[in-house]
């Protein structure tokens, strides 16, 4: 019984939740390296290579709103959180807090 | 100075971008891949090592290009598959076979051999195979790259009938009628003939036939209807019965055919009086013998491939 042995489906289950955490974590602005390491600590850890395109996404879909910040010596994109985001943010957090308390019900069901 | 890994790994993926994607992205990859270095090198990881770590990381450009881009990677996905999938099937059951028959009927009519015929036709089919493959799939990966929206959508309607199982009380008596249906004409044509030209009635098929290959004729016919009887009584088709209606098949087919390539199937007077007299000349009567033939041969292996069929049905049902 290792972990590497549900990877598929521990994969599967934490898809979503990237975006969740994402939207949170970017009501205060961010870049993407810097969320990457927020989201590592925050207990999400994801992959550069989905993040990024999915920052993009997100973008496009109004999510979030980016501004390029020219202020240090290395230009950064920061993104922050758009209104509709903190509105499907909300909704998502719910839908998660659903999910917990009917996988919890299960369980006392079982015992 | 030569290009930096970092910036070949970031050229690689801009390239596969669409136009106006492609400076923002190269400007926020280049940060966010210089950042990344940063912090494996504030580590102590020496420069070199760090920034082969990151872009392995990041894997293959293609594939980080495909996520920007909200590019499929896959050729038809979930969205298409079964309609893709159904289409082909479909068109390889039918567009092959056709292709085949008609090159056989092409040869056979220009009047080339066996061999030629089965060739052509088998070289036929299969370059129509390749092609119903090869075009019906490009028309689904240029829908599923074009996102059009019209898939069909699958209802309950679309269920396939339970098929038949060949053995009711309606089978057996379509399959008694049409024996005795043939069964008169041959006995009318014999005696009193079927075809009227000036005011007089002729057979169609050879007098000389008569009575030997013709009795054979009947019991062959006998025999379909003795299968089809059998099948009534035990309630279904089985493996054995499709291996004796295989037989009786293969044996009425072969004897129309040996008695049609020898000339000696339809009467010499029939023949003159409905084609040659009126301009038909014999090379259309070849090709109107090799279509016979087809014919013939259709039909029997129409009659065959159902019984096993309709035997295979039964296994599955139980």
């Amino acid at each position: 019984m290792n972990d590497s042995e549900f990877d598929g489906h521990l994969q599967e289950l934490r898809r979503g939740t990237v975006v969740l955490a994402s939207l949170q974590l970017l009501r205060t602005p961010g870049y993407g390296y810097g969320l990457l390491e927020q989201l590592a600590s925050a207990g999400f850890p994801t992959d550069a290579n989905t993040l990024y395109p999915l920052l993009r996404r997100l973008e496009k879909q109004g999510y979030l709103d980016s501004e390029w910040n020219t202020d240090e010596a290395r230009p950064r994109k920061f993104y922050r959180t758009s209104a509709s985001g903190i509105r499907l943010a909300d909704t998502l957090t719910q839908e998660v807090a659903a999910i917990a308390s009917a996988t919890a019900a299960l369980r006392e069901e079982e015992n | 100075m030569t290009a930096t890994l970092t910036d070949r790994y970031i050229t690689a993926t801009v390239r596969r971008l669409p136009q106006q994607l492609q400076t923002e992205v190269r400007d926020e990859l280049q940060t966010s891949i210089a950042d990344a270095i940063d912090a494996r090198a504030e580590q102590g990881e020496p420069l070199e090592q760090a920034e082969r770590a990151v872009l392995t990381d990041l894997g293959d450009p293609a594939a980080l290009a495909a996520g920007y881009a909200d590019r499929p990677l896959h050729l038809i996905g979930p969205k298409y598959y079964l309609f893709w999938w159904r289409v082909l099937t479909l068109l390889l059951a039918t567009v092959p076979a056709c292709a085949f028959v008609g090159v056989a009927i092409g040869k056979a009519v220009a009047g080339e051999g066996i061999g030629a015929m089965i060739g052509e036709g088998i070289a036929t089919a299969l370059s129509a195979i390749v092609h119903v493959s090869f075009w019906t799939t490009l028309v689904f990966v240029i829908l599923e790259r074009t996102g059009s929206e019209s898939t069909s959508k699958w209802d309950v309607d679309q269920l396939p009938q339970e098929p038949g199982r060949g053995a009711g009380r309606g089978d057996l008596i379509g399959s008694l009628v049409m024996l005795a249906i043939f069964a008169a004409a041959l006995l009318w044509d014999r005696f009193r003939g079927v075809t009227v030209v000036d005011g007089e009635a002729i057979s169609v098929i050879d007098h000389a036939l008569w009575p030997w290959w013709m009795s054979v004729v009947l019991v062959l016919m006998l025999a379909e209807g003795a299968i089809a009887i059998a099948v009534y009584a035990r309630g279904s088709w089985s493996t054995g019965l499709a291996v004796i209606n295989t037989a009786v098949a293969l044996c009425t087919a072969s004897l129309f055919l040996t008695l049609l390539g020898r000339g000696m199937l339809f009467a010499p007077e029939f023949v003159h009086a409905v084609f040659a007299r009126n301009g038909v000349d014999s090379g259309a009567l070849a090709v109107l013998a090799v279509l016979t033939g087809v014919a013939v041969a259709g039909i029997a292996a129409w009659d065959i491939i159902d019984g096993w069929m309709k035997a295979r049905r039964t296994a599955i049902a139980g």
